[in-house]
């Protein structure tokens, strides 16, 4: 676990990055040989900025995001998360940290068809161990920061798609997670329901929340503090706006 | 129970009415199972209350010596009257003994009739079989010696012969001699003719009368007897008094009797029931194993079809036991429902072969638990596999699967 000394920061630069990766590979046996999907990024992520990670379909973004949100791990090299090392960490340390601190936005959004929309929020909160008494209170502020609080009892069927991706965001956030991640949460939505949802990124940022967004749409990269384009496994480039 | 136990029996309960048709075949196994244990267990509860009902009649401290039977063709033996005698004196232990002559008869009383269970004995059977009277008094030893021509009525004779009065005093003709009633006995459970372990006497069909005074005339020995019975102060040298009666009579008499022992038949029928047990146990372990292998088939088939939700759930902070713990729950809840069906088949199967078999059944409650416990394990040990599986799911992947 050698390189530690190289993320220290003195105090004089604020607090340390919510997110370290230092040469990250991650690559998956297949057959006799390896695909490789991740090969050596990295990359720093600090609290309260809004990053895109922008590249082809192929490039790794995906598999970034997983690893950024600690839902997979890297085949080799250092991730840190608030400072500690994701190594070390065993399963049920890593459920726990994406539970209290990762909020997952996905593409389809990936609503549990059997709940209603605020089970669907309460969800987190099962696995946080919150009281009973404080799920429906805490799922409907979430729903009402998105504006979703009348939708409430309905099925995620009933919901049209930035409804459905909305109730998704609150899910993300009904734990006050740290750290926000969008796997294209606007590649299942038409123009302008997209554009919604891009505001409502955009206002939660606004709001102190740290967004990593993964697109390959420009304009959705185009409102991001930093962009990261990837290709092949690699950091491209990497521009601050 | 906690919050987390709450929700996700909610969840099990929505999900499985999800699929009807496919939960309610699924448990078709475990019902089964269960209600052929609870069926076949309150059959057995039944006979083994019965049996425990006779002993309890006869006593287990009591022994009943018969005479030897006759090879074919011969009249039937006796034993000895004098016997009884010897036997109180030298069997240690023994606390009353009784001599019996058995014939079974008509009584006649003021126009009525009853078959009746003629027992001529001495005062010492009150005692040794726990005889209970309702009115009036036993047989006297002066009854005995003067040949009084006195008699006891069993219940259901009592009422057979005077439904409207006291049959106290009045006169009852019994195999051509009148006989005046000077006591009743209380009311007894009678003993059931089928799947009973020991044919015990109905004494509530008895007239019991002295000894002497019933008169068979003809050919027999007007000193042997048909039955001696005795009981010891304590059932526990209740084996070793038998034999010692045994071999006295034997002496006596040059034959072995026949001994009936409660006691020792009450074992040979917990040795029976025990294997009764052994096969009905077997029965329900296959049932149920079939069952709980169609348990594991719908919910590997339910971990297939909800993979993606097994990513999501990972996603959003489940442990892989939080998974496990789902499915465990589900597959707990399908078995219990099938338990709880099961149970009710069941009773109503015992029911029924109570009333066309006529074997008498019971259910004891700690059996109903023990299948509703049952049933919990099968859920929670065949529901293990697919809950384990669907742990241990890559969440990446599993997020991937459509």
């Amino acid at each position: 676990m050698g390189g530690l000394g190289g993320v220290k920061h003195p105090p004089d630069q604020g607090p340390p990055p919510l997110v370290v990766l230092r040469d990250v590979v991650r690559a998956y046996p297949r057959g006799s040989s390896q695909v490789v999907a991740l090969a050596g990024v990295s990359l720093e992520i600090r609290a309260g900025e809004k990053l895109a990670i922008m590249g082809p379909s192929g490039s790794g973004k995906t598999t970034l995001l997983s690893i950024l949100g600690c839902l997979d791990r890297p085949t080799s090299g250092e991730q840190l998360f608030e400072g500690r090392s994701v190594a070390s960490l065993g399963d049920d340390e890593l459920s726990r940290l994406r539970n209290r601190s990762v909020g997952f936005v996905f593409q389809a959004f990936h609503l549990i068809a059997q709940l209603t929309v605020a089970e669907n929020v309460e969800t987190p909160l099962l696995y946080e161990g919150a009281p009973l008494h404080e799920w429906r209170p805490r799922a409907l502020r979430a729903l009402e920061r998105v504006g979703l609080g009348h939708r409430a009892d309905h099925r995620p069927s009933e919901l049209s798609g930035g409804e459905a991706q909305r109730a998704a965001i609150a899910r993300a956030l009904v734990t006050s997670p740290r750290l926000l991640l969008a796997d294209e949460p606007t590649g299942n939505l038409d123009t302008r329901t997209g554009e919604e949802i891009r505001a409502l990124l955009d206002e939660l940022h606004a709001q102190g929340a740290t967004v990593v967004l993964v697109t390959h749409n420009e304009a959705l990269g185009r409102g991001a503090e930093r962009v990261v384009r990837l290709r092949d496994g690699r950091v491209e480039s990497e521009e601050r706006r | 129970m906690s919050p987390a136990l709450v929700v996700l029996l909610r969840l099990g309960a929505r999900s499985l009415r999800l699929h009807k048709l496919r939960s309610s075949l699924s448990i078709l196994g475990v019902v089964f199972g269960v209600a052929a244990v609870v069926a076949m267990s309150s059959v057995g509860e039944g006979a083994r209350r019965e049996t425990l009902a006779q002993i309890a009649a006869l006593g287990i401290d009591t022994v009943t010596l018969k005479p030897p039977a006759p090879p074919a063709g011969e009249p039937a033996a006796t034993l000895p009257r004098a016997a009884a005698e010897s036997l109180a004196r030298v069997v240690p232990g023994v606390q009353a003994v009784a001599p019996l002559r058995v014939v079974e008869l008509q009584a006649d009383a003021a126009g009525r009739s009853a078959p009746v269970i003629a027992l001529g004995t001495t005062p010492g059977y009150a005692e040794a079989a726990r005889l209970e009277l309702a009115a009036g008094r036993f047989l006297a030893d002066l009854d005995v010696a003067d040949r009084k021509r006195v008699a006891v009525l069993g219940a259901s004779v009592a009422r057979a012969l005077f439904p409207l009065q006291s049959p106290l005093g009045e006169s009852v003709r019994l195999g051509g001699d009148w006989y005046r009633v000077v006591g009743t006995l209380q009311e007894r459970a009678a003993p059931r003719a089928r799947a009973a372990a020991i044919r015990a006497r109905d004494l509530n069909r008895a007239v019991i009368v002295p000894l002497p005074a019933l008169d068979r005339g003809g050919d027999r020995q007007p000193e042997g007897v048909d039955e001696i019975v005795f009981r010891l102060a304590s059932p526990d040298g209740v084996a070793a008094a038998a034999s010692v009666a045994q071999a006295l009579v034997r002496r006596a008499t040059g034959a072995a009797p026949e001994v009936v022992v409660p006691r020792e038949i009450l074992r040979q029928r917990e040795r029976t029931q025990r294997v009764f047990n052994v096969v009905t146990g077997a029965v329900a372990a296959i049932s149920l194993l079939v069952g709980g292998i169609g348990i594991m088939n719908i919910m590997l088939a339910s971990v297939a079809e909800r993979t993606r939700e097994v990513g999501v759930r990972r996603a959003l902070g489940a442990r892989r036991r939080d998974v496990a713990a789902q499915f465990l729950v589900e597959s707990s809840l399908l078995t219990v429902t099938g338990g709880l069906f099961g149970s009710v088949l069941g009773l109503v199967g015992a029911v029924l072969i109570q009333a066309f078999a006529g074997w008498p059944t019971a259910v004891h409650p700690l059996m109903l638990a023990a299948a509703l416990v049952v049933a919990l394990g099968v859920g929670i040990g065949f529901g293990f596999y697919p809950a384990w599986h669907a742990a241990g799911l890559d969440p990446v992947e599993a997020l991937r699967r459509e």
